[in-house]
């Protein structure tokens, strides 16, 4: 668990408003599983600077995504509620459903639950990212390792 | 908890990730499989057969510390 540590959090959160809400991205809690940019390019595109493009598409649209997102991320809020918590509404109810990603992790989602090798339930999440190419420093989450040892797999 | 409702996620220990359950399957190339119940998922990277387990990780990977 060497990868991020405490002094690193927080330092790097950014945030990003349309004037109606403002999404909250916290870096060191994001795991890759890639959801928000293979959902909404026009939005969240990790190859442009600011990598947010709140303009990208609508509100709904913003806030389906944000929710999608596997930690927390990404989250927002209503501009008129600023003072209050960032919202992640609760998902609706999906099929269970595992998904490999191309040379990436496998990303489960659904209702179910996790267990480590000593039989401790993880805590309950809608979706995870559960490394496959041996080498995450969170096992067995996703860290994004992956692209840094050049992964490939189907 | 009925066998309808159950979909789980075991690591196993220096080995796959052993996914059982009701739930459907889809691949890197987007195919869809349906109502599966179990299935050994590759989490060492090192097998021939992936995304599925082939025994590769013995005596060949242990967890990252």
């Amino acid at each position: 668990m060497a990868s991020y540590d405490s002094d690193y959090s927080g330092s790097n959160d950014r945030q990003y408003t349309n004037g109606e809400i403002t999404v909250f991205w916290k870096p060191n809690k994001c795991i890759h599983a890639t959801t928000c940019y293979k959902e909404l390019i026009e939005v969240f595109n990790p190859r442009k600077r600011p990598w947010v493009n709140m303009n990208g598409a609508s509100t709904e649209e913003i806030i389906r995504v944000v929710n999608l997102c596997p930690t927390e991320a990404l989250t927002f809020k209503y501009n008129k509620n600023l003072s209050e918590q960032p919202v992640r509404q609760i998902l609706p109810e999906t099929e269970n459903e595992v998904r490999v990603m191309r040379d990436g992790p496998l990303v489960i989602k659904g209702n179910f639950k996790v267990y480590g090798p000593d039989g401790t339930e993880y805590k309950r999440m809608k979706m995870v990212s559960i490394c496959r190419c041996g080498a995450s420093l969170q096992m067995p989450f996703c860290d994004g390792t992956h692209r840094k040892i050049g992964f490939t797999g189907k | 908890m009925n066998d309808e409702q159950t979909f789980e996620i075991h690591i196993i220990e220096n080995g796959p990730t052993h996914i059982k359950g009701k739930f459907s399957f889809k691949d890197s190339a987007g195919n869809l499989s349906a109502e599966h119940n179990e299935l050994f998922f590759c989490r060492c990277g090192r097998s021939k057969n992936k995304p599925f387990c082939d025994g590769s990780h013995k005596n060949q990977w242990q967890t990252p510390e």
